[in-house]
């Protein structure tokens, strides 16, 4: 193993990713290889550093933590305590609104346009009496099974 | 802690509700008195073959009366009217008709029909109907063919 490659492995150690049947190879190499002994040496030392750091900001952190946890359990509360149940006046408004919604529907029930096709229920119709000033008249019975007929002969067309 | 079941919203029975006040409430029946006249103008002709859905049940008998092909409604009016009030129903062809109900007994209603094509008096007649019933005014011409009216009582 040359130093070159030595210092990419060094790196994986100190990283943790360095294979364990690639890690005798670095041994060897390191034991015979002062520079890089002190550069291996060097790199595996920056990690405990680093996590010791890590550790001393976290407690001189941790009273502000603290404070920005308190005021959002406090936010929380507050947001509860302002879901207060309903009054009964908000709890019974929509009563007077549905009956005037049903009051409005019955006002504005469609009754002209969107009427069924006719459905006669019964043919039967007596004509008292039948008169033209300007046509003939003649009224058709076909039958108690169909609608008598008046029928307008104008102008003596038929 | 136990915690307080959440309540739904406070308007959700309203739906189901307001469908029973719909349900429940009256419909405006017409009075005893008071009669719903309807008149549909049916255009009746040999232009092509066809028949308007909206005759409905009628097509039928009308196809069975006469020999015309086609036949398409052209109007439809309802009026409610009470005893001895006039309703006037215009008339394809700037014609007129005046519908005055006369009397009502039990299911029966006198009908007094005016039909006039401007100063001209196509028919008077006064009729005895069954509420529910019909009958037919045929013969005024129009276009290539001519007027049918279907004259009903409620």
């Amino acid at each position: 193993m040359d130093c070159r490659t030595a210092h990419a492995k060094i790196e994986e150690k100190a990283d943790g990713f360095l294979p364990q049947d690639a890690d005798g190879e670095l041994s060897r190499h390191l034991s015979g290889c002062s520079a890089c002994a002190a550069e291996d040496a060097a790199a595996s030392a920056t990690g405990p550093l680093l996590r010791a750091l890590a550790g001393i900001r976290a407690k001189e952190k941790a009273p502000a933590l603290d404070a920005m946890w308190t005021r959002v359990r406090a936010g929380i509360e507050e947001g509860r305590e302002a879901r207060m149940p309903p009054s009964w006046i908000a709890r019974w408004a929509w009563i007077p609104a549905a009956v005037a919604l049903a009051v409005l529907a019955l006002l504005f029930y469609p009754t002209g346009t969107d009427r069924q096709p006719f459905h006669p229920t019964t043919f039967d119709v007596s004509v008292e009496d039948i008169e033209s000033e300007a046509a003939t008249v003649a009224l058709v019975d076909k039958g108690e099974d169909l609608p008598r007929v008046i029928w307008i002969i104008e102008d003596g067309k038929t | 802690m136990a915690r307080r079941k959440s309540q739904g919203r406070p308007g959700a029975p309203a739906l189901p509700i307001l469908l029973l006040l719909l349900l429940l409430a009256p419909v405006p029946s017409e009075a005893a008195n008071t009669v719903s006249v309807e008149v549909g103008a049916v255009y009746a002709s040999n232009e092509g073959r066809s028949m308007d859905p909206a005759l409905g049940i009628i097509r039928g008998k009308l196809q069975s009366m006469f020999n015309y092909t086609s036949y398409r409604m052209l109007d439809r009016k309802r009026r409610a009217l009470a005893i001895g009030e006039t309703g006037e129903f215009e008339l394809p062809g700037r014609r007129m008709m005046r519908a005055t109900p006369l009397s009502t007994e039990r299911n029966k209603v006198r009908l007094t029909i005016r039909i006039s094509d401007g100063p001209r008096n196509l028919l008077t007649t006064t009729l005895g109907l069954s509420r529910g019933g019909m009958v037919l005014v045929g013969g005024p011409s129009h276009q290539a063919g001519v007027l049918i009216l279907i004259i009903s009582a409620e």
